[in-house]
């Protein structure tokens, strides 16, 4: 399985939904604490190893990145500074960003493009806010402004076009309705920081959290009372958590204990696989949507693998 | 007025779930009837009645001398976090007497500053006609949300007297404006005079000083470097004055060994006398006594002193050894990581997992780490056209399929992609080729276990070939040795999981040692799938033709 080298700690590995041989890496340097940041765009190429097809610089750190559902050249990423800049592909890296929005006041933790509306994108940000962004604008379309503490996660809901989840360090998971002018759920999902949240793309009202508690939760929003399942396994704070485009009921996720777990929460042993490759905090994970069963993981030991799940990372 | 408009909210969540997500809150209800209602309700609203108990509880809480100190939104995401819903907790609000409609004490936080009116708008609104906020059919900023509901009241008036108002209201407007600047304008003025001017003056003054404290200090700069090499040499006395106490103190040690040792040897010199004297006294008793009885206590006396002298001299050293033993289990222990509160901890942590710790040093001393480069991030072009897409939007393996299918909305997602790699690329890239084999051994499962096949399963099959034993020459003994094998098997397994799962996996390990017990060239893995799936077939049949 091919591995890809980057200069920087990773920090965020996306699919692109348009080609299935091509993903892009954010990436941070010095842990993302303090230093420039860099977007590569990376191949897979059939004969084996991963080559790189571009690379862009931010003068700070990269915490995440998200692909334009409606343009196969436009990649989001998500700064350190707060801004948020739009990369466009066809154009070389002299002419790039092509748009830098700054209005966050603080870090900006996540992304995420609308794969309905296909218009639209949402950005969350540790200033406690998830904004609302549309390409076409150079300003916010909208502020959502509740959480209390850091916005680490926001998710759009895969079938319902006006709908997202956000998960914050204030412990609770806020469903919203853009339509709406307040968040119209609050699901008090752990006791500890929710550090991702994702939708079930089959399950219109099933949703996944993972938190600093180690654990995992799937929700049910009609009866948010109780998590339908509770995953645990992971050996210190889990990062990241991604429904499978593909499955109904398998979902994986990162953990700062190094290993990427894939989970099946419908069986009473959930565990499927645990796949430690990794030798430092393993913080980005993504399946792909148009290859089944192909996954990619990066993590602050500078690596990016992509895998098929079932086979060892590592392998050559 | 709080309990009666508790019923008729009550009614409204219980009675009609049609009505749509506007109806969050439960102020008055009746105007919720209007143009929003969608036809489907929303899943992502809640629609639980309001707990009693939970208000009640939210109403103690609120009540708290300590807690009304607190800005409000930390009471707000206390209660949500204790699992309230919104209208819980605005009942609570409401219940709860003279809610502070701006924090009491604010923080001086901006953020929290806006956060606070965010909430006491939405606090506001809860209140306010909700129908009429429907209407306006806009997507505001929450702190105008404050301010729309009165502009829609006055907007309901009589229209003329508001113009007429408007108009008045204009001159007065511009006459105060008039008269904020002209005092502005004195105040400026005034300020020029009596704070800019005597500026101006001392820093003159003050440049005038500056040459000739730089003529000073040209005359001064000599003086400066015999002063740092004074220094310096202090710093070298200072120094080799260290150097000297160091050594002074190793020396010392030394000295101290010695006379350890010398102490040593002096107990030894004392217990050989002892020793000897022992012995001559001993003899002198043997002369005048036999031997007997004596010389027995006198050898447990002998081995007492012999043990007495001995005691300090074991001491010393064990409690030099025992010394270093626990300094070094201290740190093994300390070495377990701490588990991270909050994942920022890890970062920040000295010790445990964190591989950022040197990161975080340099910066809380203010350096920079050396590695940092200046890059110009911005857009060289702010207004850069898009470029035009050329590919249109692929579809989703979910949207493709119905909700909640399992396994069938696979078929033409990988239909779909599998062609499409097949035109461009050469055949069979490596993430494809295993691809196409997990799907092919799915539909075999799908038309063999129609459900439940347990995920568990398929790593099995993956990653993992059972090797195959040689061939069996007496099919009916292995077949005895497997019966009881299975039976196991399946208790084992409906101990821990359901009966469905039991018999599948009894049933694959049946197929398995099958087809190892036929000695065919078969695996499960390999080969092509066309034979897999006859093969499966057969061994199944046989399987059943068995029992």
């Amino acid at each position: 399985m091919p591995v890809f080298k980057t200069p920087f700690n990773g920090y965020a590995v996306k699919f692109s939904p348009f080609y299935e041989s091509r993903l892009a890496v954010a990436t941070s340097q010095n842990f993302g604490i303090l230093g420039n940041g860099r977007l590569h765009i990376l191949n897979l190429n059939p004969s084996g190893p991963i080559s790189e097809f571009g690379f862009f610089e931010t003068s700070d750190g990269i915490y995440d990145l998200t692909w334009s559902e409606d343009n196969d050249n436009i990649v989001i990423a998500a700064i350190a500074d707060g801004s948020v800049k739009i990369y466009d592909l066809s154009l070389p890296p002299t002419q790039n960003p092509i748009r830098s929005l700054h209005e966050h006041s603080r870090e900006v933790h996540s992304a995420d493009y609308n794969p309905v509306r296909r218009d639209s994108f949402l950005t969350s940000s540790w200033d406690d806010t998830v904004k609302l962004w549309t390409i076409d604008r150079p300003t916010s379309v909208r502020t959502f402004k509740e959480h209390t503490y850091c916005v680490y996660s926001a998710a759009w809901n895969p079938r319902h076009a006006d709908v997202f989840a956000s998960a914050s360090g204030d412990c609770t998971l806020r469903i919203w309705d853009v339509r709406e002018p307040a968040s119209t759920m609050i699901i008090p999902a752990h006791e500890f920081e929710i550090l991702s949240c994702d939708w079930n793309k089959y399950d219109e009202s099933c949703i996944v959290s993972a938190s600093v508690d180690k654990s995992i939760r799937v929700w049910d929003v009609r009866n948010f009372r109780i998590p339908v399942a509770v995953l645990n396994g992971h050996g210190y704070a889990v990062r990241k958590v991604k429904c499978s485009p593909h499955r109904q009921n398998m979902i994986v996720s990162c953990s700062y204990d190094m290993t990427v777990c894939m989970w099946d929460y419908m069986v009473e042993d959930s565990l499927v696989t645990r796949y430690d490759h990794h030798t430092e905090f393993a913080v980005g994970v993504d399946m792909s949507v148009l290859v089944e069963g192909l996954m990619a993981s990066t993590g602050w030991d500078e690596l990016v693998y992509v895998w098929q799940h079932g086979m060892d990372p590592r392998a050559p | 007025m709080a309990t009666q408009s508790n019923t008729p909210s009550a009614n409204l969540t219980t009675e009609s779930p049609q009505l749509s997500a506007s109806e969050i809150t439960q102020a008055t209800g009746e105007d919720v009837q209007d143009a929003k209602a969608s036809p489907t309700p929303s899943v992502f609203v809640n629609t639980e009645p309001m707990r009693e108990d939970q208000v009640q509880n939210a109403v103690n809480f609120l009540s708290h001398p300590k807690v009304r100190g607190s800005p409000v939104i930390y009471r707000r995401s206390f209660l949500e976090r204790k699992g309230l819903t919104k209208e819980e907790i605005d009942e609570a609000f409401r219940r709860v007497p003279d809610p502070p409609p701006t924090a009491t004490s604010a923080p001086p936080d901006n953020i929290n500053q806006g956060k606070i009116s965010v909430l006491s708008g939405i606090f506001n609104s809860c209140t306010v006609n909700y129908g009429q906020l429907a209407l306006t059919n806009a997507l505001p900023q929450a702190p105008t949300k404050v301010l729309q509901p009165p502009a829609a009241a006055s907007g309901a008036g009589a229209i003329s007297t508001v113009g007429t108002a408007r108009s008045r209201f204009h001159w007065y407007h511009t006459l105060l404006a008039v008269g904020v600047l002209a005092v502005s304008g004195a105040g400026t003025a005034l300020l020029f005079k009596n704070a800019l001017v005597p500026r101006l003056k001392s820093w003159i003054r003050k440049v005038v000083l500056e040459e000739d404290e730089l003529a000073k200090k040209l005359n001064s700069k000599p003086s400066l470097t015999e002063e740092t090499a004074a220094a310096a040499k202090a710093a070298a006395a200072a120094a080799s004055d260290v150097a000297k106490a160091s050594q002074e103190m190793v020396n010392s040690k030394n000295e101290e060994k010695m006379y350890f040792m010398e102490f040593m040897n002096m107990l030894d010199a004392q217990q050989r006398e002892m020793k000897s004297l022992s012995n001559s006294i001993r003899k002198l008793e043997g002369q005048s006594k036999g031997l007997g009885r004596n010389s027995f206590v006198e050898q447990e006396d002998y081995r007492g002193a012999v043990y007495t002298s001995s005691k300090p001299v074991t001491n010393g050293k064990a409690d030099f050894d025992v010394g270093p033993v626990r300094s070094s289990s201290s740190p093994a222990s300390a070495e377990q990581p701490p588990h991270p509160k909050s994942y920022m901890e890890a970062i920040f942590s000295p010790t445990g997992k964190a591989p950022c710790g040197n990161i975080m040093a340099m910066v809380q001393r203010g350096e920079r780490p050396p590695n940092i480069k200046d890059i110009n991030d911005l857009p060289p072009n702010p207004n850069q056209p898009l470029s035009n897409p050329r590919m249109a939007p692929r579809a989703k393996p979910w949207e493709t399929a119905p909700a909640q299918n399992m396994y069938g909305s696979d078929m033409k997602a990988q239909d779909t992609g599998v062609t499409y790699e097949m035109n461009g690329d050469n055949p069979a890239p490596w993430w494809q080729r295993k691809n196409v084999k997990i799907t092919e051994i799915e539909q075999d499962e799908t038309k063999s276990a129609p459900y439940s096949m347990p995920a568990n399963d398929r790593p099995i099959q993956r990653t993992w070939v059972p090797p195959q034993p040689p061939p069996v020459a007496m099919p009916a003994a292995a077949a005895a040795i497997r019966q009881p094998k299975s039976s196991i098997q399946r208790d084992q397994l409906t101990d821990d999981q359901l009966l469905a799962r039991a018999s599948d996996g009894t049933d694959e390990l049946q197929r398995i040692t099958k087809i190892s017990e036929s000695g065919g060239s078969l695996e499960m893995n390999g080969g092509s799938s066309g034979q897999d799936s006859s093969e499966i077939q057969q061994e199944r049949e046989n399987g059943y033709e068995e029992h």
